[in-house]
């Protein structure tokens, strides 16, 4: 009796799986007024994680400031970085989204999948770096020029290597055999987007206090509290002064808290997020993007049916990245130091990149490459060095700035 | 002695039924759904004050696609609901023939990686070969891959007599590890820790479209393997030899079957249909490779053939439930901004009133009250 | 009389689902001071009741009542086994409840209050006060693993008396024993009853109820048929009442004809998994037209000498078995061959094992299920499945198995069907050599004798039968010649029709006795 109901269950299925055989329609909606916009936002984590709710924050602030209504956005929380991307992607489109975007690097193959197939609607991957080279209208990237800002958390953290140097608080193991202070990077992975950050960072600590060396050490994964950490613990130990990040938790201003109050000297720098809350002495800022500018103009040129911009990446000159507030350990004169290098670098005065500034196996930077065509992951196209310095962020939005520098070395 | 002697019956008592016929039963698991739907509302009700009826046209809409006025029934949610389903199903056909032995097989996991990974390698490696012979390629691998990875385990406990269930279960890490390793090698674009979309223009090694539907080969191809599990277990001398182990190895000794042949034999049975539903997740619905590939699929897949009582058809159902539920779980976060933590919890309660109706299916209660009326 | 009783229990019933009836509607009582039997065949209920006084089951419905403090019966609610303790009543299992790798002590100090749990001391002392009052044998500081059944038994018994019992329930205490340590396991008992203990005894062997009981309660089919006074009963008269009908207990022994060698076994010797030798050299003959019945204590190596005959276990060398074929003459040797094997060199033998759904058959298979476990290899790719239908209905008719259809899983039927299946798909393959393994153990008197018949009629078509059984009196009956096995050894073989119970006992035991002399 149940096998048979189960059997004739079964039967039903695939018979009424032959009578579907048709193809489907698409039936796209077509919006033409604002208040018929809709918008879908894939999100590789929720807001519980800080990369994550620094992007809700700024679609937020974006839809207050044009007036859309909270049915207008679906969100999707926790979408992995696989097919799941696309069916939710390709499920928004059915919806009548006519705007979707994706937060996470690796979202980026998949919507450029759905892109394909639907030309209608306008599919943005954040962070990522393949729109140009796709050729479609409707598949967009962004990116801040964030390094901007990590040249100015470098400033922050150089007042405050100068000062400890002038107050002589620094024991022989903060200096390397050369004399150079100390400083310390938890990076995610070896890519350029990483790399990128923590030149900029180094190179604006050395606008400040010239004789300094960095040890980077990755933890192969955006987010692990607990391997950040540890990582963190381990450069305090080698003695570094300053502990960068580039990573999304909070485990390293933790531990650089810790070992402030356990009696080290040592401070952090985070990304992203305020530390103060986790280290309020121990934070001097965080380098961070304002998302909410990019949306704003992204979403209001998608809701007027204009196009959004395929390479999108702007830094100081358009208020799309930030320090936070500065914590209560920095140096004296700090706040001015950092209002005048943002002025300069939104006049032009600085350039974060600038060749003469930098050395790689000893020598000046000549030549180096923006963009990797044949798929080997060795940018071989497009000429950035130019006028005196390196163009981040300017033929895609995402960074591309992979040079080892000298003076930093990479302990994995 | 006193205490002793004013107790009184005890409220409830358990007696074990000996049958239940088959209405009854359905009846049981019927209603142990509404009440956890009616537990699910309430908690929605409470956290964030939605009709529970709105809720559950959403569960359904998220499985199922939106209702309006040109609802047509299978639009793209249904079919990918369609698609998980036989998913799903793909993995418990595979468990079948192995727990049915009694081989309580955990390692479905990393069967179905190292089949997906086996896939991929074809579709990275091969893609210049005819897709005929590109797709033979990818099943046979697939095949192969999973096992092999079950062989392991099946080979020491024929000879050893080792705990299937451990080594299956670190065989998952194992797999998990050289699933990482690979997705490192193929990692595209660089950077992205994600072997991205495999072949997305030319779409080598994808299943292709059958009238016109991208998931129509996935149903084809699961139900030809669950047909055929089904004749396999039912009516092959293998069959019969993996139900007689399976009850007692005793009895299989007794009855001259080579116990440890069987064992080996069946677990590469099912280690291979796990590695082919790997070929299925990458070239008929991923079409990319990473942890997230088996998903945990290949432990709920367990808890399908364990409610199915490893029959293969009931499994259809089993499995279609639980997609459903899933399904509609992530629609009601979604639409009620509700994180995902809320939808898990919905699965769980309702999974949780579903196995609890097997305890009513076999024992009944008695009520002291009642008793006395019988008296 | 009134005042004598120590439990009452009126219109007990109780049911397992709906269709099991285990008690129906029972009324007893067991006075002070008495040994009562509880008499009735496998599946009466008779270990149902007394679990219902251990606090194990609780009835359906119905009252029991005890007289605790002398004033009188009064109701009682027995909830749990902690509930039964508290009223004086332990109850013997079976299966014992003991933790093997603790001392005597320690099992009895489990589950006592935390104050005395932990004076070790004082409770052995005390369980040697115990035994001498009694005269049990125990050594407080022996593991329950290095004790023998009898042992083990004698401390369950210890253990409810530790713990204040007055009313001892004894479920088959006798099933594992051999006729000497029965004697002595009565003798303690009447001990106990001259200390005023009440015992109940539950059983099914006649003889031991007519040695000790003062009454005996007698059940059929879960419901209560009558208590008799000892010195009025007699075996025929008791059985009557048990089965409801006049039973004749003769077995139809015939002088064995035509006697052939079937079976020469030489210099056979297993070493089971523990690396013991399980069988020490065993030689005999099993000749054809004749039933040789093998007799010892459980785990005497009984097992092993069939299993190792069928290919399942594994041999030493020199060990050898040869078959010999009724057509031809022609030997065949099976030592070093497996089940499969034997089977395809065409030898015709049947084996019936002791454990019946556990190596004989696969309970959650039905009848037809089960006959194709000797033929399914017939057919390509798919199982044959019509010829073991029919022989399913075959046997199904022949023997009367009650079951609801061939699909049934043979695990849901009663022992005794459960034995026919398994005996008649033996015989349906025409054996040359058939063995069966306590063949009757746990059925009725009419299934025992059924199978009894059976093995007779295979004998005289000139089977060699080769029986394994438990019931002296049986083997008596029963076989031509018995051979004795004593811890692995063969300690002799005897004529079944001159030798007696009290010479096979010590045959049984003795080798036992020898070594204790020595060490």
């Amino acid at each position: 009796m149940k096998k048979l109901f189960a059997l004739m269950l079964a039967i039903l299925m695939v018979v009424s799986l032959a009578a579907c055989a048709a193809p489907q329609e698409a039936t796209p909606d077509q919006a033409d007024t604002s208040s018929d916009f809709k918008m879908g936002v894939i999100l590789i984590g929720d807001e519980n994680e800080g990369y994550t709710y620094a992007h809700m924050q700024g679609i937020q602030e974006a839809a207050k400031a044009l007036g859309l209504a909270d049915d207008q956005i679906i969100w999707k929380y926790t979408i992995p970085e696989d097919e799941t991307c696309y069916d939710t992607a390709a499920d928004l489109a059915d919806q009548g989204c006519n705007l979707v975007v994706s937060n996470s690097y690796g979202h980026q193959s998949h919507m450029q999948l759905a892109a394909t197939e639907y030309p209608d609607v306008t599919f943005i991957a954040m962070t990522g770096d393949t729109a140009k080279a796709s050729g479609l209208p409707n598949f967009c990237n962004a990116f801040t020029a964030v390094y901007e800002s990590r040249f100015v958390s470098g400033v922050v953290a150089g007042m405050k290597i100068k000062e400890l140097v002038e107050n002589d608080k620094l024991e022989d193991d903060n200096f390397d055999a050369d004399g150079n202070v100390k400083v310390g990077y938890v990076g995610a992975y070896p890519y350029a987007e990483v790399k990128s950050g923590y030149t900029a960072f180094f190179l604006g600590i050395k606008s400040v206090y010239e004789k300094v060396s960095m040890s980077v050490q990755f933890t192969n994964s955006w987010f692990d509290l607990t391997k950040e950490g540890e990582t963190a613990n381990q450069l305090i130990s080698q003695g570094c002064v300053i502990i960068g990040q580039h990573a999304d938790s909070t485990g390293a201003p933790s531990a650089v808290q810790a070992a402030l109050e356990a009696g080290d000297t040592c401070y952090s720098i985070g990304y992203n997020i305020d530390m103060l809350e986790v280290a309020p002495k121990g934070a001097l800022t965080s380098a961070t993007n304002v998302w909410s500018v990019y949306y704003t103009e992204a979403i209001g040129a998608a809701m007027k049916g204009e196009t959004v911009p395929t390479n999108w990446a702007k830094g100081y000159a358009d208020d799309a990245v930030a320090i936070t507030p500065l914590g209560e350990s920095v140096a004296e004169g700090t706040q001015e130091k950092v209002d005048e290098t943002i002025a300069a670098i939104k006049n032009g005065e600085i350039q974060v990149f600038d060749i003469d500034t930098f050395t790689v196996g000893g020598k000046k930077v000549e030549s180096a490459f923006a963009t990797d065509t044949d798929g080997d992951f060795v940018p071989d196209a497009d000429e950035a060095v130019f006028d005196g310095y390196f163009h981040e962020s300017y033929f895609q939005s995402a960074p591309c700035f992979a040079l080892d520098i000298d003076g930093i070395t990479l302990l994995n | 002695m006193a205490n002793v002697a004013t107790h009184k019956e005890p409220l409830v008592r358990i007696a074990k039924r000996d049958s239940i016929p088959f209405w009854k039963s359905t009846i049981v698991r019927l209603i142990s759904i509404v009440l956890a739907l009616i537990v699910c509302g309430g908690i929605i009700y409470l956290l964030v004050k939605v009709n529970p009826l709105e809720v559950y046209k959403s569960m359904v809409e998220g499985a199922f696609g939106s209702f309006s006025k040109d609802y047509k029934f299978f639009n793209r949610r249904t079919w990918i609901t369609i698609r998980d389903t036989m998913m799903l199903l793909c993995i418990a056909v595979g468990l079948a023939p192995a727990f049915k032995m009694r081989f309580w097989n955990i390692g479905a996991e990393g069967q179905i990686l190292v089949g997906g990974i086996a896939t991929a390698a074809c579709m990275i490696y091969l893609k210049d070969l005819p897709p005929v012979v590109l797709f033979i390629c990818m099943v046979v691998t697939s095949l192969l891959a999973g096992a092999i990875w079950s062989f392991l385990p099946a080979l020491f406990k024929a000879k050893w007599n080792t705990n299937e269930t451990l080594f299956t279960l670190m065989m998952n890490y194992v797999a998990i590890q050289l699933t990482s390793f690979f997705v490192a090698l193929w990692e595209n674009p660089y950077g992205s820790n994600t072997v991205g979309v495999i072949n997305p223009t030319g779409h080598e090694g994808w299943f292709p479209s059958v009238f016109g539907q991208d998931y129509l080969l996935n149903v084809i191809v699961v139900m030809i393997v669950t047909v055929g599990m089904f004749i396999y277990l039912k009516y092959s001398k293998q069959g019969y030899e993996i139900a007689v182990v399976g009850d007692s190895e005793n009895t299989a000794r007794y009855a001259g079957i080579n116990v440890k042949k069987v064992i080996i034999r069946t677990m590469l049975i099912s280690g291979a249909i796990c590695g082919l539903s790997g070929f299925v997740a990458v070239s008929g619905a991923s079409h990319t490779i990473s942890i997230s590939t088996a998903g945990g699929k290949g432990f709920t897949a367990i808890i399908v053939a364990w409610l199915a009582k490893f029959n293969t058809f009931t499994m259809i159902l089993i499995s279609m439930l639980l997609v459903f539920l899933d399904k509609g779980a992530i629609e009601i976060a979604s639409k009620y901004d509700l994180n995902d933590y809320v939808a898990s919890m919905i699965t769980g309660i309702i999974l949780f009133f579903i196995l609890g109706s097997e305890f009513f299916i076999n024992y009944r209660m008695i009520f002291r009250h009642k008793n006395k009326e019988v008296q | 009389m009134q005042n004598n009783i120590a439990v009452k229990m009126q219109n007990i019933t109780k049911t397992f689902g709906k269709k099991v009836i285990a008690n129906k509607n029972v009324t007893l009582h067991i006075e002070k001071g008495e040994i009562l039997s509880l008499l009735g065949e496998n599946g009466s209920g008779k270990t149902t009741l007394m679990n219902m006084l251990a606090g194990i089951y609780y009835p359906d419905s119905g009252s029991i009542f005890m007289d605790n403090d002398g004033e009188g019966l009064k109701e009682v609610s027995i909830r749990s086994p902690k509930d039964a303790y508290t009223l004086g009543i332990g109850m013997i299992h079976q299966h014992f409840k003991l933790v093997d790798v603790f001392t005597a002590t320690e099992n009895v100090a489990l589950g006592l209050d935390r104050s005395i749990a932990f004076n070790k001391k004082q409770i052995a002392t005390d369980i040697l006060a115990i035994c001498d009052k009694y005269g049990f044998k125990v050594d407080p500081d022996k593991k329950v693993y290095n004790m023998s059944v009898s042992e083990k038994q004698t401390l369950e018994i210890v253990k409810a008396l530790y713990r204040g019992a007055n009313i001892l329930i004894l479920d088959e205490p006798t099933a594992v024993l051999t006729p000497q340590e029965t004697d002595m396991l009565f003798d303690v008992m009447r001990n106990m009853k001259e200390d005023g203990k009440s015992i109940i005894i539950i059983t099914h062997k006649l003889n031991e109820v007519l040695a000790i009981s003062d009454r005996v309660s007698i059940l059929r089919k879960g419901e209560y048929v009558g208590t008799v006074d000892t010195a009025d009963a007699s075996v025929q008269s008791l059985t009557e009442m048990m089965v409801g009908q006049k039973v004749t207990l003769e077995i139809d022994r015939k002088e064995p004809h035509d006697k052939k060698e079937r079976l020469v076994v030489k210099d056979l010797t297993c070493v089971n998994k523990y690396g013991v030798t399980a069988l020490d050299n065993i030689s005999f003959t099993a000749y054809g037209g004749e039933i040789l019945g093998v007799a010892g204590i459980s785990g005497s190596g009984q097992k092993e000498l069939l299993e190792a005959i069928a290919g399942l276990h594994e041999t030493t060398e020199g060990s050898s078995v040869q078959y010999i074929a009724p057509d031809s003459d022609e030997k065949t040797e099976l030592i070093g061959k497996t089940a499969l094997q034997i089977k395809n060199m065409g030898v015709a033998l049947s084996f019936v094992p002791e454990d019946r759904l556990g190596m004989g058959l696969v309970g959650s298979m039905g009848m037809s299920d089960n006959m194709m476990l000797r033929s399914y290899r017939k057919g390509f790719i798919f199982t044959e499945r019509t010829g073991p239908k029919k022989l399913a209905n075959k046997v199904k008719e022949e023997l009367e198995v009650v079951t609801p259809s061939i699909q049934t899983p043979v695990r849901k039927l009663s022992g005794g069907n459960v034995q026919k299946v398994l005996v008649g798909r033996e015989i349906a393959a025409q054996p040359t050599v058939l063995m069966t393994a306590y063949a009757v153990r746990g059925l009725d008197v009419n299934t025992s004798y059924t199978i009894y018949g059976l093995l007779n009629e295979q004998k005289e078509k000139g089977v060699a039968v080769i029986y394994v059984g438990e019931d002296l009196d049986v083997l008596l009956a029963l076989s031509d010649r018995i051979l004795v096995l004593c811890d692995g050894k063969l300690n002799g073989i005897v004529d079944a029709r001159t030798t007696t119970k009290e010479e096979i006992g010590l045959l049984m035991t003795h080798i036992r006795e020898e070594a204790q002399n020595n060490g």
